[in-house]
């Protein structure tokens, strides 16, 4: 395994409202290694955005709040920086891009512009200096003609140029850990794979590490070395990618990858995991996936912790314990 | 569709279309044409009497357009030297209560929490003092002049401004691409100068155009009651203070200045409208 590059330990991330305390993140704990791409899995509302937003320190407070935990980039405690500190983190060490391209752009300044502002903002560079590094960036991310596009608005371009124009500014500063934020979601199927392909090229070839945030797990097959599932605020099982799709260890990721279509299978339906996501203001007793567990025991009443299964495999499962699959 | 923005094309294309608006827009390039022609415009000169007392109050005629005041004075070249007046007093005033509205506006709105409960609660303290009450109070603490009285309109007049903008910010500061600025590292002072506010501006330049037909309607008042710039300085308002005890026997003296005030703000309404329709995003998203 590479060297650590983000270390995050027992992360808690509530938001308070008037219907209670919603505990979105519970617990989180995973690393990221220098220069790897670390897929975070899960269904919609299971935390991994707010897992994001949490690292940036961009949660918004009130009603959310990070209640406890670490977040160690490069050994420092994140958490623990002052929000002047915490800015020179953001952009310059720790990109993110969000999945909604269109609203992350500033409808009324120029793609070109928005590049060079990032680029400005931790570069001391002049204004020909900087204008000429956000051509450089729009080249970067293969966008054609890009002296000509520098003056196009967010609206005049489409969904696949759009989130190039936000990896563009994203890498500007040659960040060190790049947070996608379900980059393909928003665009077409075959512009999805480009994006996500452009982030595999770009992050190998400036040893960029990737915390990449999706419900797709083709996506995650096709770039990720690692994987960490969440569920219901916690990390239920992480693994290398290849024994992930081989092997899955926690129920719910078996269900995950079950519900893949896949060529040369014929079936009336594809299988599906029942129920629903527990409610983030009540979360169940014991092991939060039982109640939608086809494999649930009398174990499951009680909170399993995260067994190590070697090989750099983890599972929260009763089913794991002493190392079995 | 490099180049130029498409927003302002398309808005002004809208703009264009409306016959109403352009006929505002048209109204007021005209008043600003005359306010900076008024001496070619005219041979007589605003200030200075005429010959009296046989030119008192004469009737409009050829030599006269407009008639003569009580001094004798052309009414119609102090009408035209009025409109620099009424002009520079309402866009100064409302360039103040714009840019004091917008800072009020933009700091509540951003910062949120107790700071923006307790300057929109003095905000709304401030709204609750009758305006002309705070007008009179201070130009009687402080000497008459121009400048005074164009401060005093634009400092009594940012409220409704900082409301208005207070509330954009409010719903533009929850738009993704402010996260995604601070996600970049841009800090509060760059994201309200270059992320919130430009896009408020629109909303801020149309609230301010119908501002002006008010700050104009204000200094006419003042000066009808004798506390606004002061004489012989020719002023609109004023000059249909100084006709009103003759309204009957030469009813040109007020009339005609009157009419101005009504042609002026009746304009910058229907530009202010018209810019509404063409240009507020909220009307197109």
């Amino acid at each position: 395994m590479p060297e650590e590059l983000l270390k995050i330990e027992d992360l808690r991330t509530v938001f308070r409202t008037e219907a209670g305390t919603a505990r979105a993140v519970d617990g989180v704990g995973f690393t990221v290694g220098r220069g790897e791409t670390v897929g975070l899995v899960g269904e919609s509302g299971c935390g991994k955005s707010v897992t994001a937003l949490s690292i940036m320190r961009l949660v918004t407070d009130p009603p959310g709040r990070i209640e406890g935990g670490s977040i160690l980039f490069e050994g420092r405690d994140l958490l623990g920086l002052s929000e002047k500190e915490m800015r020179k983190v953001r952009g310059n060490e720790i990109s993110i891009i969000f999945q909604e391209p269109l609203s992350s752009l500033n409808p009324v300044f120029t793609c070109g512009e928005q590049i060079r502002e990032a680029v400005a903002l931790h570069q001391k560079l002049g204004r020909r200096a900087s204008k000429k590094k956000a051509i450089e960036m729009l080249r970067l991310v293969r966008i054609p003609d890009p002296e000509k596009r520098y003056g196009s608005y967010p609206h005049q371009m489409s969904g696949g140029m759009r989130q190039r124009v936000m990896i563009a500014m994203a890498l500007s500063c040659q960040p060190k850990l790049l947070i996608a934020d379900e980059p393909s979601t928003a665009l077409d199927v075959s512009v999805q794979a480009q994006i996500i392909e452009l982030l595999a090229e770009l992050s190998a070839g400036r040893d960029m590490a990737v915390l990449l945030i999706t419900h797709d797990l083709a996506v995650v097959a096709q770039i990720a070395n690692r994987v960490v599932v969440m569920y219901a605020g916690a990390v239920v099982e992480e693994s290398p990618v290849v024994e992930l799709f081989d092997s899955p260890a926690h129920p719910y990721t078996k269900g995950l990858i079950d519900s893949l279509p896949r060529l040369g299978q014929r079936l009336e339906r594809l299988p599906m995991i029942p129920g629903n996501v527990p409610d983030p203001f009540d979360l169940p007793e014991g092991c939060r996936f039982s109640d939608r567990c086809r494999a649930r025991f009398e174990k499951c009443a009680t909170e399993p912790p995260l067994f190590d299964l070697s090989g750099g495999r983890l599972a929260r499962c009763w089913l794991c314990e002493g190392g079995g699959g | 569709m490099s180049g130029g923005s498409f927003f302002w094309s398309a808005g002004w294309a809208r703009f264009r279309k409306n016959p109403r608006a352009m006929a505002g827009a048209a109204t007021i390039l005209a008043l600003y044409l005359v306010a900076i022609l008024a001496p070619v415009l005219t041979p007589y000169d605003p200030v200075s009497h005429g010959d009296l007392p046989e030119m008192r109050h004469q009737p409009p005629s050829r030599e006269h357009l407009l008639g003569t005041d009580k001094f004798g004075r052309d009414v119609m070249t102090r009408m035209l030297y009025g409109s620099r007046i009424s002009l520079t007093v309402s866009f100064l005033a409302v360039t103040i209560s714009v840019v004091l509205g917008s800072i009020v506006g933009a700091v509540a709105g951003y910062t949120g929490g107790i700071v923006d409960a307790v300057m929109m609660r003095m905000v709304d303290a401030l709204m609750s003092i009758p305006r002309l009450f705070l007008l009179l109070t201070c130009i009687a603490l402080f000497s008459r002049s121009l400048l005074l009285v164009t401060i005093l309109l634009g400092a009594t007049g940012w409220m409704g401004t900082a409301r208005l903008v207070r509330g954009q910010i409010l719903s533009l500061k929850s738009r993704e691409f402010v996260s995604a600025a601070e996600a970049l590292g841009a800090g509060s002072g760059r994201i309200v100068l270059r992320h919130l506010i430009p896009n408020a501006l629109t909303v801020i330049i149309v609230s301010a155009t119908l501002r002006i037909g008010l700050i104009i309607l204000g200094e006419a008042a003042l000066s009808f009651l004798g506390l606004g710039v002061p004489p012989p300085t020719p002023s609109w308002g004023q000059m249909v203070y100084e006709g009103r005890e003759v309204l009957l026997d030469a009813w040109w003296v007020s009339t005609f200045p009157g009419l101005a005030i009504v042609v002026t703000v009746v304009a910058y309404n229907l530009l202010g409208d018209g810019l509404r329709d063409s240009f507020d995003p909220v009307q197109f998203t």
